[in-house]
C-alpha cells in the first residue's frame, strides 16, 4: 500500500491524489462472509448454478468488496479519525475466489468546510487490470 | 450557475439542492430557514448540503464561514458574495 498525507484541516489532500490498496477474496473471506450474512444464493455458492447463468464459477458477493471498502477507509489511511458518509457502487465483472483486486481511490472533492473528502474508486483484477467495480465514497474526518 | 446570479436565483437554487439532498419535495426555504425548521436537515446532511452547495456553485466555504450562517439567507448572501468576487 502506498499513502500520503491526508490532512483536509491542513488542506494537505487535494484533487488528484490517490491512495491503493490490494485485496483478494480468500476462502476464508468468502465463508465468512456466507457465515455472517447467509446470503447462499446459488450463484454464490452452487458453480452449477453459475455455470448455467453463464459464469465461469461461483460468483462472489458483490458487498465483500463494499468490506475491503470499509478495511480501507477505516484501517489503511494514515488517519484513523474517519468516518464514512456515503457510498456508491457499480458492479461491472464477475468476480471469483482468490482473484487478486487492485483498488485505487483518487480524490474528486475536499471540503475544508465540512472536513470532508470525496473519492472516485475502482476495483480492478490485478492480472489482467480489468475493471471490476468503480464508484463514488465520501468520508468525513471528525 | 453564471456569476450573475442575484441573490433570489440563489435561494431558488438552494431550494432545489435542499429538495435532492434532504429528498422532501416539500421543501419551501425562505432567508430566515434554520435547520430548526427541517426536520430532515441533521449534522450529516448539513455536510451534505454544503458539499452540495459548493459543487453547484464552484465556490469554497470556511469552516469558520459555515459556523458563522444562522439562517439559509445568511449563507446565500456567502455565496452571492464569493460569485461576485470571481467576476
Amino acid at each position: 500500500m502506498r499513502w500520503r498525507n491526508l490532512k483536509i484541516a491542513s488542506k494537505k489532500v487535494k484533487k488528484g491524489d490517490t491512495f491503493s490498496a490490494e485485496f483478494c477474496i480468500t476462502d476464508a473471506i468468502y465463508t465468512g462472509f456466507i457465515e455472517l450474512f447467509r446470503d447462499k444464493n446459488p450463484l454464490h455458492t452452487d458453480a452449477r448454478f453459475a455455470r448455467s447463468k453463464g459464469f465461469a464459477e461461483e460468483v462472489m458477493h458483490g458487498n465483500i468488496l463494499g468490506g475491503f471498502l470499509s478495511y480501507f477507509i477505516g484501517e489503511c489511511l494514515p488517519q484513523k479519525n474517519v468516518i464514512i458518509h456515503s457510498q456508491e457502487i457499480k458492479y461491472i465483472k464477475p468476480v471469483f475466489k482468490n482473484q487478486e483486486l487492485d483498488l485505487t481511490a483518487e480524490v474528486i472533492g475536499a471540503y475544508p468546510s465540512v472536513n470532508a473528502i470525496e473519492f472516485k474508486f475502482y476495483f480492478n483484477e490485478k492480472r489482467t487490470q480489468t475493471q471490476v467495480a468503480k464508484g463514488k465514497i465520501q468520508i468525513g474526518i471528525i | 450557475m453564471q456569476n450573475s446570479a442575484t441573490l433570489n436565483d440563489v435561494l431558488k437554487t438552494f431550494n432545489e439542492i435542499f429538495i435532492e439532498v434532504l429528498e422532501n419535495e416539500d421543501i419551501v426555504l425562505t432567508y430566515e430557514t434554520t435547520a430548526a425548521d427541517i426536520p430532515e436537515w441533521d449534522s450529516l446532511n448539513h455536510i451534505a448540503l454544503v458539499v452540495a452547495i459548493e459543487k453547484k456553485f464552484g465556490v469554497e466555504f470556511t469552516a469558520k464561514e459555515i459556523q458563522s450562517y444562522k439562517n439559509v439567507g445568511e449563507m446565500c448572501d456567502g455565496v452571492t458574495l464569493k460569485l461576485q468576487a470571481k467576476k
